[in-house]
C-alpha cells in the first residue's frame, strides 16, 4: 500500500505538489529561524568571548580571584611552554595570550613636560603576527576612526574619545606610566597609529590597544601573560564543548607536572565563559529567550501546517466518497490518508530541512553584514550576524513538518467516519 | 579621721593631677627628643627597600637628598630597569623623570592619593614629612620593655584633622629616644600599620634606626623592609638639586 | 463595490472553513506581535534594568564627577542647593561615592563605597536590607549590601564581615568592619562589580562629608521638570544628564542588533504569508468551476482576480480583528506579569524580578498589521493570477491548467 501511495504522491502532482511545497517552506523557515535566533541571541556572548572571557580562559588561580583589577603580578609564567601544550592537546582551537593592564597615559607638550594626563585601561594582544586572529576579534581594522592599524612595535591604538580629550591623533607620542609585573615603575613612549571606537562610553573614555610584545617589554613580562584565551572551533559559544575542554585540560595538568607552579596559587586554571563573572546569567537568559522564541515560532508554524493538512484532507472528501462507494473500508481510507500525510510531511520536511540547512551553512560562512544599517558604522561590535550551526537544525524542521501535517490530516480524516457515504460523495460537489 | 581621709584624697588627687601634667610634659619632651634624632635640616642617604610581594621579593636601592620637610630628590640606583629614575618633591608637587622614556611626568591632583605602584604608601604619604611634634600631642601611657630594651610607650593624638593617621602608638627607647616600634591606627581605633625599627646607631650626635620593617596589618603578606645603608645629616646640598633642572 | 460584496459573501458562505483559516491566521498574528514584543522587551531589558537599578530617569551630578575616572571622586562631592520641593519630593535620590579598600581574607581589594538611603524606593537596589541586621550586630558594624559579582570576586557571603579602610575628607585614614547584610543579583554590572553599598548617613559621617552628595538619581516625575531646561544656577550649577545620554551605550548596542532582529521579524511574517498563500492556492484550485461560472457570466479576468485577492486580504483583516479580540487581553496580561526567567538558585544571591517584560509599541503593532495586510494582498494576488491563464470552458469543467 505504501509503495502505491508514494507512487501516487510522486505522479499526481496536483494532489501532492502544493502540500509538499508548503511543508518544505515551513520546515525551511523553521530551520533558518532557529539557527538565526541562536545566532543573534549569541552575539552579546560572542562579544564577551572576543573581548573578555574567551570561550575558555587560562589564568592563575590567584589571578582569577582578582580579575577585575588586572593583577599582573599574579600572571602566568612560562607561557610559551603552556601554549605549546595547549596547541598540541587542542589543535583545532585558537589560543591567544593577552595582558590586561591599567596605567596612566601622559601626553607631553613641546618641551616634554606633562600637558595632560589620565588613567587608561588596556589590552595587549597579538596585533602584529600575520596569522593572528586578534584583530578580527576586536573588529579591527573596521573600528578604526582615524589613522591606521599598528604596523610595528611601539605603535598603539587609542580610543577615539580618549584621543580627542587629550587632543592627540595619529602620529602623536605619549608616555605610559605603569607598574611592572614585579611592582616597579615603568615608563614607555608609544606612538598613536590610529584611534578606534568601541561603542561603549567606558571603553571609549580610556581604552588602549597595543601589541602583546610591547606590553611584555613594558611590564617586565617576558614569556608571561595575564591570561590565555581559548576559542573553540565553532563560531557560537557551546558550553558543553567548553566544559569538555576544561576537563581535558584538568587531566592534562594532572599528568604534566611541569605545567604546575610550585605554589598552587600560581598554577594555571581554565575557566569556561559560562563560569566567568556575570556570564552564567547571560547564557541562561539568552538560552531561555531564544528557546521561547523558537517555541513560539514552531507553535505558529505548526498551527499553519496543521491547517494546511486539515484543508488538504477536507478537500478530498469527494474522493473518499467515491472510494467508500467502491467498497473501500473506512479504516483503510483513514490509514492511507495518514500514511500519505506522513509521506508528504516527511518529503516536505526533508526538502525544507535540506534547503534550510544549506542556507544556514551559506550564510554562516558569508555572514549577514548589517553594518551599513548602523549609524556609527565603526564600533567594535561587529555588524555581521551569522546563523548558528547546532545539531538541532537537522531535526527542528520535522516538528512542524511531519507532526502538524499528520495531526491536521488526522483531524480532517475523522469526517470519514462521521459522515454518510452519500453525503461525503456530495460534500464538495459544485 | 575624716580630715585625714579628705586630706589623703586631696593629696592623691593633686598627686594624680601633677603626675599627669608631668607625664604629658614628659611625653612632649620625649617626642621632641625623637624629632631631634630623626629629622634634620637636610639629609643625604642611601637605602635599599625590599618589598615582599605575594610571589616575589624585590629590592630597590636609591639615593635621597632632602631639605627640610618640603623638598626631596630621590634617585633610583638599582635594579637596572629603574636605575636613573628620579623623583622630585617640591612643596606639594611631585615630578618623576625617567631616562628610559626621557620624560618628566608630573603626578598631579587626584593621583597623589593613589598608592604608589601597588604599595601601601600613596604619593601624598611619601610627601608628608612633618615633624611629629608639629602634628601630634603625646601622652605617656606605659613603660615596658621591647626586644630587651626599656621603652616608653607614647600615644600620639593628631592635633590637626589633615593627617593620615589620627592616632599612633610609639614604643620609644628610653635611653636613645628612637622609636623601636610604631603603630598607626584609624579613627575607629583599628590598627592599620606597624613599623618595627631596628639597628639603632650613633650617627653625628644622634641615634638613628637603620632598618625598618613596615607591615600593613589588614593584609596578609610579607611587608616591606627598608634599610639605610649610609646617611649624613646637615651637609651642604647645592640649591640647584631641588629644582626641575636636576631631574634630567 | 460589487467585487468586495461578492468576496465577502463568498467568505461568509464558506462558513466554518473561513473561520478556521481566520482563527489560524489570528493565532499567527498574535504570536507575531508577542514575539516582536518579546524581542523588543529583551532588547529593552538592559535599558529597563539600568533605569531601575542605576540611573533612574536622569542624573544630577557634581561638576567634577566623572563616573569613568575614580580619581575625581575625592573632590566630586558637595551640596547643590536644590530647590526644597525637589529634595522633599523623593524624586532625587542622593548618592555619595568614596574610594576605599576592602580586605576580604587578607587580600586588598579596591572598592567603591556608595551611600544610599536605606528607605529609598527610587531604585530597585534592595537598600532596605541595610536595616535588616539584627540588634547587637547593628551597633558594632556597618551594614553593607553587595552584588553577586562582587560577592564572588571578593569571596564574601551574606553575614560575612570584612574590614574596609577609607580616607575621610581630610585624607585621614579610618577603618571599620562591615557586615554583608545581603547579596543581590542584578543584570546591571555597574552597580555590582567592585562596589559596596552602605547607608548614606553612615558614609557621610565616615567621610566627614556631612549632607554632601556626589550625584542624585532623578525619578521619572522630576526628569520632565522644567528645572533642567533653564539656567544651571537653578540646580546649583551641577551637571544634569538626561536619560537619552545615560542610555546612549545601550541604544548603540540595540541599534547594532537591529539588522538581526529585522530578519527574525521578517521570518515570522512568512508564517502568516505561508498560511494565506496556502488557503488561497487551495481555494483557487478547489473553486475552478466557480471561476469558470464567473467568467461565463461575463466577468472580466481582472475582476475575478480582484475578487479572489480581496478574499485573501479579507482573511487577513478578519484575522487581525479576531486576533485583537483575544490577543489584546492576553498580551496585556503577559506584559503585566512578565515572562519569568529560569530560576538560578544554584547561584549565590537572591533573585529579584527575573522577568522579561514584553514591550509592545504602537508603532510595532501598527507596522506589523500594515505589513501583514499589504503582503497578504500580494500573496493573495499571486495565486489568483493563475486565474488569468484559465480557459473559461476548462475552468467550468474543473480542469486545472
Amino acid at each position: 500500500m505504501k509503495r502505491f501511495l508514494l507512487k501516487g504522491i510522486l505522479k499526481d502532482k496536483g494532489r501532492s505538489l502544493l502540500p509538499v511545497i508548503v511543508v518544505s517552506l515551513g520546515a525551511m523557515l523553521t530551520v533558518f529561524l532557529y539557527s538565526w535566533v541562536k545566532g543573534v541571541m549569541g552575539d552579546s556572548i560572542e562579544m564577551s568571548s572576543n573581548f573578555d572571557t574567551g570561550d575558555v580562559k587560562v589564568v592563575t588561580k590567584a589571578y582569577s580571584l582578582q580579575e577585575g583589577q588586572y593583577p599582573n603580578d599574579l600572571a602566568l609564567l612560562d607561557v610559551e611552554q603552556l601554549l605549546k601544550k595547549l596547541k598540541a592537546e587542542f589543535p583545532d582551537m585558537d589560543w591567544a595570550p593577552r595582558i590586561r593592564f591599567g596605567a596612566l597615559a601622559d601626553f607631553p607638550d613641546s618641551l616634554g613636560e606633562t600637558r595632560a594626563q589620565g588613567p587608561v585601561a588596556g589590552w595587549a594582544v597579538d596585533l602584529l603576527s600575520k596569522d593572528s586572529g586578534e584583530p578580527e576579534r576586536f573588529n579591527l581594522p573596521a573600528a578604526i576612526v582615524r589613522g591606521r592599524m599598528p604596523e610595528k612595535r611601539g605603535e598603539v591604538l587609542l580610543a577615539e574619545n580618549l584621543a580627542t580629550r587629550f587632543d592627540a591623533g595619529a602620529g602623536d607620542t605619549f608616555t605610559l606610566f605603569g607598574t611592572t609585573m614585579e611592582g616597579g615603575f615603568t615608563f614607555v613612549n608609544y606612538t598613536v597609529s590610529g584611534t578606534i571606537r568601541f561603542g561603549t562610553t567606558g571603553l571609549d573614555r580610556g581604552a588602549i590597544l597595543m601589541d602583546l610584545q610591547d606590553a611584555r617589554a613594558a611590564f617586565g613580562m617576558e614569556d608571561a601573560a595575564g591570561e590565555i584565551l581559548g576559542f573553540l572551533p565553532v563560531f557560537h559559544y557551546d558550553d558543553r564543548m567548553a566544559q569538555e575542554v576544561v576537563s581535558r585540560f584538568d587531566t592534562l595538568l594532572e599528568s604534566e607536572n611541569s605545567l604546575l607552579d610550585q605554589d598552587p596559587e600560581y598554577s594555571p586554571v581554565m575557566l569556561t565563559l559560562g563560569r566567568q563573572a556575570g556570564m552564567a546569567e547571560m547564557l541562561v537568559y539568552a538560552e531561555a529567550i531564544s528557546g521561547m522564541l523558537i517555541f513560539l515560532f514552531v507553535l505558529a508554524m505548526s498551527i499553519v501546517l496543521w491547517n494546511a493538512g486539515l484543508l488538504g484532507g477536507l478537500r478530498r472528501y469527494t474522493e473518499f466518497g467515491v472510494r467508500i462507494a467502491l467498497g473501500e473500508d473506512k479504516g483503510h481510507i483513514y490509514r492511507s490518508l495518514l500514511w500519505e500525510a506522513l509521506m508528504i510531511g516527511s518529503i516536505g520536511s526533508v526538502v525544507g530541512t535540506f534547503v534550510g540547512v544549506a542556507l544556514v551553512y551559506i550564510f554562516h560562512n558569508i555572514g549577514f553584514n548589517f553594518s551599513a544599517l548602523l549609524q556609527n558604522a565603526s564600533i567594535l561590535m561587529p555588524g555581521i550576524v551569522r546563523p548558528a550551526i547546532t545539531p538541532a537544525i537537522y531535526y527542528i524542521g520535522f516538528i512542524p513538518g511531519v507532526v502538524s501535517m499528520l495531526l491536521g490530516n488526522a483531524l480532517a480524516g475523522r469526517g470519514i467516519y462521521k459522515r454518510q457515504t452519500s453525503r461525503l460523495f456530495n460534500e464538495l460537489e459544485v | 579621721m575624716k580630715t585625714s581621709v579628705l586630706l589623703f584624697t586631696l593629696i592623691s588627687f593633686t598627686g594624680i593631677f601633677s603626675l599627669q601634667a608631668q607625664e604629658s610634659n614628659e611625653a612632649a619632651t620625649i617626642l621632641e627628643k625623637v624629632d631631634k634624632n630623626l629629622s634634620a635640616q637636610n639629609r643625604i642617604f642611601e637605602s635599599s627597600m625590599t618589598i615582599h610581594g605575594r610571589r616575589t621579593s624585590r629590592t630597590i636601592t636609591s639615593k635621597s637628598r632632602t631639605r627640610g620637610e618640603k623638598e626631596a630628590l630621590t634617585e633610583y640606583l638599582s635594579p637596572a630597569s629603574e636605575a636613573g629614575t628620579k623623583m622630585l618633591k617640591l612643596e606639594n608637587q611631585l615630578w618623576i623623570y625617567t631616562p628610559s622614556a626621557d620624560r618628566t611626568i608630573q603626578i598631579s591632583g587626584h593621583m597623589l592619593r593613589q598608592s604608589v605602584m601597588g604599595s601601601d604608601l600613596s604619593y601624598e604619604d611619601m610627601m608628608d614629612d612633618r615633624k611629629l611634634t608639629e602634628v601630634y600631642s603625646a601622652e605617656v601611657i606605659a613603660r615596658d620593655t621591647l626586644r630587651g630594651e626599656r621603652v616608653v610607650l607614647l600615644q600620639l593624638t593628631a592635633r590637626s584633622s589633615d593627617v593620615a593617621y589620627p592616632v599612633q602608638k610609639m614604643w620609644i627607647d628610653a635611653e636613645k629616644f628612637v622609636p623601636l616600634r610604631q603603630e598607626m591606627y584609624a579613627r575607629s581605633g583599628q590598627l592599620l600599620k606597624r613599623v618595627d625599627l631596628f639597628d639603632v646607631r650613633r650617627i653625628q650626635n644622634r641615634w638613628f634606626p637603620m632598618r625598618m620593617v613596615y607591615r600593613d596589618m589588614l593584609k596578609t603578606g610579607g611587608g616591606t623592609e627598608f634599610t639605610v645603608t649610609s646617611i649624613a645629616f646637615d651637609t651642604l646640598i647645592p640649591e640647584h638639586i631641588f629644582s626641575k633642572a636636576s631631574l634630567r | 463595490m460589487l467585487t468586495f460584496t461578492l468576496s465577502f459573501k463568498n467568505l461568509m458562505g464558506n462558513g466554518k472553513r473561513t473561520w478556521l483559516n481566520v482563527s489560524v491566521l489570528s493565532v499567527a498574528f498574535v504570536v507575531i506581535v508577542f514575539f516582536n514584543g518579546l524581542l523588543d522587551g529583551w532588547n529593552k531589558q538592559a535599558e529597563t534594568d539600568t533605569i531601575a537599578w542605576e540611573t533612574g530617569y536622569g542624573r544630577l551630578s557634581h561638576p567634577l564627577y566623572d563616573p569613568y575616572d575614580p580619581y575625581t571622586l575625592a573632590d566630586a562631592h558637595g551640596i547643590p542647593g536644590l530647590p526644597q520641593e525637589v529634595i522633599a519630593g523623593e524624586q532625587a535620590l542622593p548618592i555619595l561615592v568614596a574610594q576605599a579598600s576592602a580586605y576580604p581574607n587578607g587580600r586588598l581589594v579596591n572598592i567603591m563605597l556608595k551611600g544610599i538611603d536605606p528607605a529609598q524606593s527610587l531604585l530597585a537596589l534592595p537598600s532596605r536590607w541595610l536595616d535588616s541586621l539584627p540588634e547587637g550586630i547593628r551597633e558594632t558594624t556597618i551594614p553593607a549590601i553587595i552584588g553577586k559579582r562582587m560577592a564572588e570576586s571578593a569571596g564574601l557571603e551574606a553575614g560575612d564581615r570584612t574590614v574596609i579602610r577609607w580616607r575621610d575628607v581630610n585624607g585621614t585614614f579610618d577603618a571599620r568592619e562591615v557586615t554583608i547584610a545581603g547579596i543581590f543579583r542584578t543584570n546591571v554590572p555597574t552597580v555590582d562589580a567592585g562596589q559596596l553599598w552602605i547607608p548614606l548617613e553612615t558614609l557621610r559621617q565616615m567621610t566627614g562629608m556631612y549632607k554632601e552628595t556626589t550625584y542624585f538619581v532623578i525619578g521619572e516625575e522630576l526628569a520632565g521638570s522644567s528645572l533642567w531646561i533653564g539656567d544651571k544656577a537653578g540646580y546649583g550649577k551641577w551637571d544634569y544628564t538626561p536619560l537619552e545620554v545615560l542610555m546612549e551605550d545601550i541604544e548603540n548596542v540595540v541599534e547594532a542588533k537591529k539588522g538581526g532582529m529585522m530578519v527574525i521579524s521578517a521570518l515570522l511574517l512568512c508564517i502568516a504569508l505561508l498560511a494565506i498563500f496556502d488557503t488561497q492556492v487551495l481555494s483557487i484550485f478547489r473553486r475552478q468551476k466557480e471561476i469558470g461560472t464567473y467568467m461565463a457570466l461575463g466577468m472580466t479576468r481582472a475582476k475575478v482576480i480582484t475578487v479572489f485577492t480581496i478574499e485573501g486580504t479579507i482573511h487577513a483583516l478578519l484575522a487581525i480583528l479576531l486576533g485583537a479580540v483575544w490577543g489584546i487581553p492576553l498580551l496585556a496580561l503577559l506584559r503585566n506579569y512578565g515572562i519569568p526567567m529560569p530560576d538560578m538558585s544554584d547561584q549565590a544571591g537572591l533573585a529579584i524580578g527575573d522577568r522579561v517584560i514584553p514591550a509592545y509599541s504602537m508603532l510595532m503593532i501598527l507596522s506589523t498589521v500594515l505589513l501583514v495586510v499589504i503582503t497578504s494582498l500580494i500573496v493573495s494576488y499571486m495565486p489568483a493570477r493563475k486565474i488569468a491563464k484559465m480557459q473559461p470552458t476548462q475552468a467550468l469543467k474543473g480542469k486545472l491548467v
